[in-house]
């Protein structure tokens, strides 16, 4: 039996398909990102499968249950910031524990034992409002891991943390779940993605891809990723290095250019020569091997950014 | 049980530590105890003033009652949504109509609290009561009254605003206007006859002039809000505004989709 087994799933809002005709498994104890851009349908997925929202038509199950019959099975951890401002860690924590149904005694020994695997048994009672973003969100995760769950659902944990930040939550996060529990990672960002044991990548409600990182990156990326930075980003920049990426296919992100090619180190160098030639100052260039972003474009034609936009 | 308590606890913290909760509820129905028993007493006979007083005292106290219902609530409610706890509450194996008591007695306690304070602070600026104790068991009947109105009011506007600053001010401001135009604010003599009528209409008014009849006297009332037909009245809209904001937020308030 799979922890989460989601079969012909089916959401629409208005005349608009969210979700059409998802399928998906994960077995207990996987860790499983899904990875799309806003607007892809991957957070109404997750809230059906927390029992959050329901579905117009599909199976949805958790450990051979519907979702609204299984929810002391699923930890849910929303996107947004859920956790009281105005309370501290421990008296949040404590409203959740008396929410599960925990005697006082049984809920003190509990949040203190929790505060401290997520690292916060300092801060514990201080006002959350005082608490930095990572703070509050390995918080957060603390109200999903209350003995008795099995499915961990994360709902873009990261977002507005910076790369250091997003590290330490992810180690938290694996060191203090059990190995049974499932963890399914609600995300739009590459790098949070491949530290799951399996991705599924959800385009437009549909699963288009879905296999380790590596295998991903092996059956859809083969190429070089050159990431190029100019001192001005305009058409004709574009247009000089749509000539050295395979297809014509030039992607615009955060840190430049990306070029793909399946001769980086021999293009590296023609690329700098057209561009100084043109007259454009060339910042950095860099090549590296293929993201999970990299195989999202390459199956979209669309950068992650420019498929939210 | 357990998660009724844990509903109250956090409702009741959140509220005590909100500062614009305190104000709005507490300190500002305070202000105007205080200065309406020095200003709006006018050329009344002297032995009348401590009466006029408690008339404010009791006007004011309904007020209080007023905001941590209609105000409080909804705030409380639309907070919640807007910050996603919503989501994961309901992600949860708790039951709506807990969390609605365990939010809904908070509300009754800092009512109970901002009710007491305000009739202190009445008190000590000279305002005097009347009535016997089954007069003031009658008029915590007609504050229970006033709570369950701005109660029912609170719940319509925390399910069907959604924005946390819209629900907020769309209960002060029914709050602010009701009590204007019913005649919380101004003697019932002195209101335009169409506010007449609403005044007597509005449950909530009905029951503060109800109170002021019991406990500072029926003169300090133009018209007598103790008849049976007035009083069912009062009951009948009051529990009428409780039961469609219950309604409401048990359909509407746990829905995300």
């Amino acid at each position: 039996m799979f922890a989460v087994h989601v079969e012909s799933l089916v959401k629409t809002y208005g005349s608009r398909r969210v979700l059409d005709g998802v399928n998906l498994d994960v077995p207990e104890g996987q860790f499983y990102a899904l990875m799309g851009p806003n607007g892809s349908g991957k957070t109404t997925l997750s809230s059906i499968i927390a029992a959050v929202k329901t579905q117009d038509s599909g199976i949805v199950e958790v450990y051979g249950k519907k979702p609204a019959q299984a929810r002391e099975f699923i930890g849910y951890v929303p996107q947004e910031n859920f956790s009281s401002p105005k309370l501290s860690g421990r008296e949040n924590l404590m409203y959740f524990a008396s929410l599960l149904g925990y005697s006082d005694n049984q809920a003190n020994q509990l949040v203190t034992d929790m505060l401290k695997r997520v690292g916060l048994s300092e801060e514990a009672d201080k006002r959350v409002g005082k608490y930095s973003g990572g703070m509050r969100k390995r918080l957060e995760v603390a109200t999903a891991i209350f003995p008795g769950i099995r499915v961990l659902i994360l709902d873009e944990p990261t977002t507005g943390l910076d790369p250091a930040a997003r590290r330490s939550f992810f180690g938290m996060t694996q060191e203090i779940m059990d190995k049974n529990t499932s963890i399914i990672l609600i995300t739009h960002i590459g790098s949070d993605a491949e530290l799951a044991s399996r991705v599924g990548l959800i385009d437009n409600g549909r699963i288009i891809a879905e296999g380790t990182p590596d295998e991903l990156k092996r059956k859809y990326a083969v190429e070089d990723v050159i990431t190029v930075e100019t001192a001005a980003n305009n058409d004709e920049v574009l247009s000089i290095l749509k000539d050295f990426s395979i297809e014509g296919r030039v992607s615009e992100s955060e840190t430049g250019y990306k070029v793909f090619s399946r001769n980086g180190d021999r293009v590296l160098a023609d690329v700098v020569r057209s561009l100084d030639q043109a007259g454009h100052k060339v910042m950095r260039i860099e090549m590296a091997r293929p993201t999970l972003e990299d195989v999202f474009f390459r199956l979209t034609d669309r950068s992650l950014q420019e498929a939210t936009r | 049980m357990r998660q009724i308590s844990a509903a109250f606890i956090k409702t009741i913290k959140e509220l005590l530590r909100e500062k614009a909760a305190l104000f709005w509820t507490i300190a500002w129905p305070i202000i105007w105890v205080v200065i309406g028993s020095f200003s709006f007493t006018g050329s009344a006979p002297q032995e009348v003033i401590p009466y006029i007083k408690g008339s404010i005292a009791i006007s004011m106290m309904v007020f209080a009652l007023m905001i941590a219902g209609m105000s409080n609530l909804p705030a409380s409610i639309a907070g919640d949504r807007a910050n996603g706890l919503l989501s994961k509450l309901i992600s949860m194996p708790i039951k709506p109509y807990k969390d609605f008591i365990g939010r809904i007695s908070a509300v009754i306690v800092l009512s109970f609290l901002a009710a007491a304070l305000v009739i202190v602070i009445g008190m000590a600026v000279g305002a005097r009561f009347t009535g016997t104790w089954i007069e003031i068991l009658q008029a915590i009947g007609f504050i229970l009254l006033v709570i369950c109105a701005s109660a029912g009011v609170g719940l319509m506007a925390g399910t069907l605003i959604k924005n946390l600053q819209g629900a907020i001010m769309t209960g002060v401001g029914i709050a602010v206007i009701t009590s204007a135009l019913s005649g919380l604010f101004a003697p019932y003599e002195v209101l335009p006859v169409p506010l007449q009528v609403f005044s007597r209409i509005y449950p909530i008014s009905s029951a503060q002039a109800s109170i002021v009849h019991l406990l500072a006297g029926p003169e300090m009332i133009a018209y007598d809000p103790l008849t049976s037909g007035q009083i069912a009245l009062t009951i009948a809209l009051s529990l009428v505004l409780l039961f469609v904001g219950t309604v409401l937020y048990s359909r509407l308030g746990w829905k995300v989709d």
